[in-house]
C-alpha cells in the first residue's frame, strides 16, 4: 500500500479542515502497522482513505500496484471486498445476521460456496474462540467477542490488507490482549497486513511499526519492538 | 456472486422488516385497512353497476339485441329483420338460443297508437311480444298487479295507462295504429292484465300485445319483427355473447346487427364508466396516500440504518445489493399487508354479499337512468378487486421503498461510520 502527496480537506465554515496534509507512506505485504497520534490528527481520515471509503482532494492512494482514488463507486465496492477488510471500533456487525452470517458475508460477497465459507468460519472461530457461537445474533455476544467477530469477517476474505479503527477501544485490557493475539496470529499465519489506528498503548507495544500523526502529517515513522 | 447466495438479501431484508415490530406492525396494519377500504369499495361499486346495469336490462331491454342494420336510432316499422320480406323467425330464435350464455331470446314488433276505453285515449307505445319467451328476458311477467300476459286478442297495460283511460282487466279498450301497408289499423283488444313495473315511461305508456296479433294489426308478416332481446347470465360477458350470437345468426338474413348493452345503452354504459374511472381514482388516491405513508416511515427506518449500509458498502456490497435488500423490505411489508387483509377483507366482503346494507328506510326507491333502483348497498364476489387491490398494495410496498432505497446508496460509507 502506498500513498503520494496525500491531502484530504473538508470544506467547513469558517475555513477547511485540513485532516490529512501531504503524506507519503508506503506499507509492505506482511506489515503489522499502528499509527498512533491524539484525536484530530488525521489516523481515521487515512484509514478511510485507503480504504477507499472517501476520495482524496489531492494525492494518490494506490493498493497492490493500482491507483484507486479515481475508480468508480462500483470499482471500489469491488476492491475492497476483495483485497481489503476493515474492523471498527464500535465492531459494526450487522445486527440482523448471525455471528457465522456476519463472519461470511464478505466470502458470501466474493462468490465462495456455501459449504466452503462456513467450513472456514468454523475453523476460524475455533482458532480465535468463538466456537460455539456461530448462532447467536451481535446483541447476545459481548463487546470482545463481536469484535473477534469483526476480525473473523475482516480476514477472512483473504484480503491484502486489514485496515482496524481503534479495534481495541472499546475493550478491557484482557480482550484486548485476547484480540491482538488474534490478528498478530493472524498476520504472522496468514501473511495478511494489518494498519491499525489507535491510541491504545497495548497496540503500540505489539506493533512492529509506530506512525505518530500530529496534525495530519506524520510525525514519526519507526519500527517498534513489537 | 453464486446465484444460491442471493438468499441473503431476501433474509436480511425479512429480519430487518421485524427490528422494530410495533412499527412494522403499525405500518402494515395501514396498508391492511387501505387494501380492505380498496377492496369493499370495489365489490360495492361492482354491486352497484351489477344493480345498475340489471336494472337497466333485465326489466326491458335485455342485455343483447338483434336488429336490422337500419333500424336505430330511427325505429321506422318497416326497418323489420330481413327487410319486408322477414325471415324465419325460429330459426333466428333458435340459433340465438343454442348460443353460450345466453338464457332467453324474446322476439318483438314495435308500433305507435291510440289506446281508448270509453271516452279516455292515450298515446302508446305498443309492444308486440312472446308471452313465454318474454318471461326469460324482461320483467313484465312477474309485475303484474293484477291479471297476467296477454294473449291472442289480448292486451296488457300499465297501472298509469289503465288508471288514464279507466281500463281494467276483463274489459275492452280499442287500439289504433299505423299499419306496414300505409293503412290504419284499429281492432278490439280485451285487457288482460295491468303492470306496475315502477318506472315513469313504462307504466304510462307501453302496451304489451301478442305478437301474431300486433303483426295482424300492423299488416304485418309472421316473419316480420324489429326485435330480438337477449338475455345473459352475466351482464358483464355481454360483450362476448353478442359476438358469438352475431356468429349464430349471420347466415339467416342479410344487415343483422348483434349488440350488448353498452351500445344500446350508450348512457348506461357512459355512466357506469365514469364510475369506474371515479372509483380507479379514489383506489389510487388511497394506496397514494399509503405510498407517502410508508415511505415515510421506510424512510426513517433506512435513515436508522444508515451506518449498517455504510459498513456493508466498507465490505463491498454493491449499491444493487443496498437496493435489493431496501426494496425487499418494501415487497414483504406490501406481502405481509396483504396476507393481513385478505384475512380481514374475506369475511366482509362475505358477510356484505350476504346481507346487503338496506338502505331503503333513509332513501326509498328511485329510478336512475331509466334503471329501477333497489338502495341496496350489494357486494358482488370479483376475482378482479381483489386481484387489482392486491397488485396495487404490493406495488405500494415497493413504489414506497424506492425513494430511500436510493437514499441508503447515497449514504457516504465515511460519514455514516464517523456519525457515531
Amino acid at each position: 500500500m502506498r500513498t503520494e502527496r496525500l491531502w484530504k480537506i473538508y470544506p467547513q465554515d469558517p475555513r477547511p479542515v485540513e485532516a490529512v496534509r501531504g503524506i507519503d507512506l508506503t506499507v509492505l505485504r506482511g506489515e503489522f502497522v499502528a499509527m498512533a497520534g491524539p484525536s484530530g490528527s488525521g489516523k481515521t481520515t487515512m484509514l478511510n482513505l485507503v480504504g477507499g471509503l472517501t476520495r482524496p482532494t489531492r494525492g494518490e492512494v494506490w493498493i497492490e500496484g493500482e491507483e484507486i482514488s479515481a475508480l468508480s463507486d462500483r470499482r471500489l465496492a469491488d476492491l475492497r471486498m476483495q483485497r481489503i477488510g476493515f474492523v471498527f471500533q464500535s465492531y459494526n456487525l450487522l445486527p440482523v445476521l448471525s455471528a457465522l452470517e456476519n463472519a461470511e458475508f464478505t466470502l458470501l460477497l466474493q462468490g465462495v460456496p456455501a459449504g466452503e465459507r462456513r467450513e472456514r468460519v468454523r475453523e476460524l472461530f475455533r482458532e480465535i474462540g468463538l466456537e460455539g457461537l456461530e448462532n447467536r445474533r451481535p446483541p447476545k455476544l459481548s463487546g470482545g467477542q463481536q469484535q473477534r467477530v469483526a476480525v473473523a469477517r475482516a480476514v477472512l476474505g483473504e484480503p491484502a490488507l486489514v485496515l482496524a479503527d481503534e479495534p481495541t477501544a472499546n475493550l478491557d485490557s484482557h480482550t484486548a490482549e485476547a484480540l491482538l493475539d488474534v490478528m498478530e496470529r493472524l498476520n504472522r499465519t496468514k501473511g495478511t497486513t494489518f494498519v491499525f489506528s489507535t491510541h491504545d498503548p497495548r497496540v503500540m507495544e505489539r506493533a512492529r511499526r509506530l506512525i505518530r500523526l500530529v496534525d495530519g502529517r506524520i510525525e514519526s515513522d519507526q519500527a517498534a519492538s513489537g | 456472486m453464486a446465484r444460491r447466495d442471493n438468499d441473503i438479501w431476501w433474509r436480511m431484508a425479512w429480519r430487518n422488516l421485524w427490528r422494530n415490530r410495533r412499527r412494522t406492525a403499525i405500518t402494515a396494519s395501514a396498508l391492511s385497512f387501505g387494501f380492505v377500504a380498496a377492496v369493499l369499495m370495489i365489490a360495492l361499486m361492482d354491486g352497484m353497476f351489477e344493480q345498475l346495469v340489471s336494472n337497466g336490462t333485465r326489466v326491458i331491454t335485455g342485455q343483447v339485441q338483434i336488429h336490422a342494420d337500419d333500424y336505430r336510432p330511427e325505429r321506422s316499422m318497416h326497418d323489420t329483420m330481413g327487410g319486408r320480406e322477414g325471415l324465419d323467425l325460429a330459426a333466428l330464435v333458435s340459433a340465438a338460443g343454442s348460443v353460450e350464455g345466453v338464457t332467453g331470446v324474446a322476439p318483438r314488433v314495435y308500433g305507435g297508437g291510440l289506446v281508448s276505453s270509453g271516452d279516455e285515449t292515450a298515446g302508446a307505445v305498443l309492444m308486440g311480444i312472446d308471452p313465454r319467451r318474454e318471461e326469460g328476458v324482461s320483467r313484465f311477467g312477474a309485475a303484474f298487479v293484477v291479471g297476467g300476459m296477454p294473449g291472442p286478442g289480448e292486451i296488457a297495460i300499465g297501472n298509469a295507462m289503465a288508471e288514464t283511460i279507466g281500463a281494467a282487466p276483463g274489459e275492452d279498450v280499442v287500439v289504433v295504429a299505423p299499419a306496414a301497408d300505409g293503412s290504419m289499423g284499429n281492432e278490439l283488444f280485451t285487457v288482460s292484465g295491468v303492470f306496475r313495473l315502477g318506472m315513469g315511461g313504462f307504466d304510462d305508456a307501453y302496451v304489451l300485445v301478442e305478437l301474431g296479433s300486433l303483426q295482424e294489426l300492423m299488416a304485418m308478416d309472421r316473419g316480420r319483427i324489429h326485435e330480438v332481446a337477449i338475455s345473459v347470465d352475466r351482464t358483464d360477458q355481454a360483450d362476448g355473447v353478442a359476438t358469438r350470437v352475431e356468429e349464430a345468426v349471420a347466415g339467416l338474413a342479410d344487415g343483422l346487427v348483434v349488440e350488448p348493452w353498452s351500445v344500446f345503452h350508450e348512457q348506461l354504459y357512459f355512466m357506469t364508466s365514469m364510475m369506474g374511472a371515479a372509483n380507479a381514482i379514489v383506489a389510487m388516491i388511497i394506496f397514494g396516500m399509503a405510498i407517502f405513508g410508508v415511505a415515510n416511515t421506510m424512510l426513517l427506518a433506512t435513515f436508522e440504518r444508515r451506518r449498517e449500509f455504510a459498513v456493508a458498502r466498507s465490505l463491498g456490497t454493491s449499491a444493487r445489493s443496498i437496493v435489493r435488500i431496501v426494496v425487499c423490505e418494501g415487497l414483504f411489508l406490501g406481502l405481509v399487508s396483504l396476507g393481513a387483509g385478505a384475512l380481514l377483507a374475506a369475511p366482509v366482503v362475505v358477510y356484505f354479499h350476504e346481507f346487503p346494507l338496506d338502505l331503503s328506510s333513509f332513501i326509498g326507491t328511485y329510478s336512475f337512468m331509466g334503471s329501477a333502483m333497489q338502495p341496496l348497498m350489494t357486494v358482488e364476489y370479483s376475482w378482479d378487486g381483489p386481484l387489482v387491490s392486491a397488485v396495487a398494495l404490493v406495488g405500494t410496498g415497493v413504489a414506497s421503498a424506492l425513494y430511500p432505497a436510493w437514499r441508503a446508496i447515497r449514504v457516504p460509507p465515511a460519514d455514516a461510520l464517523a456519525s457515531r
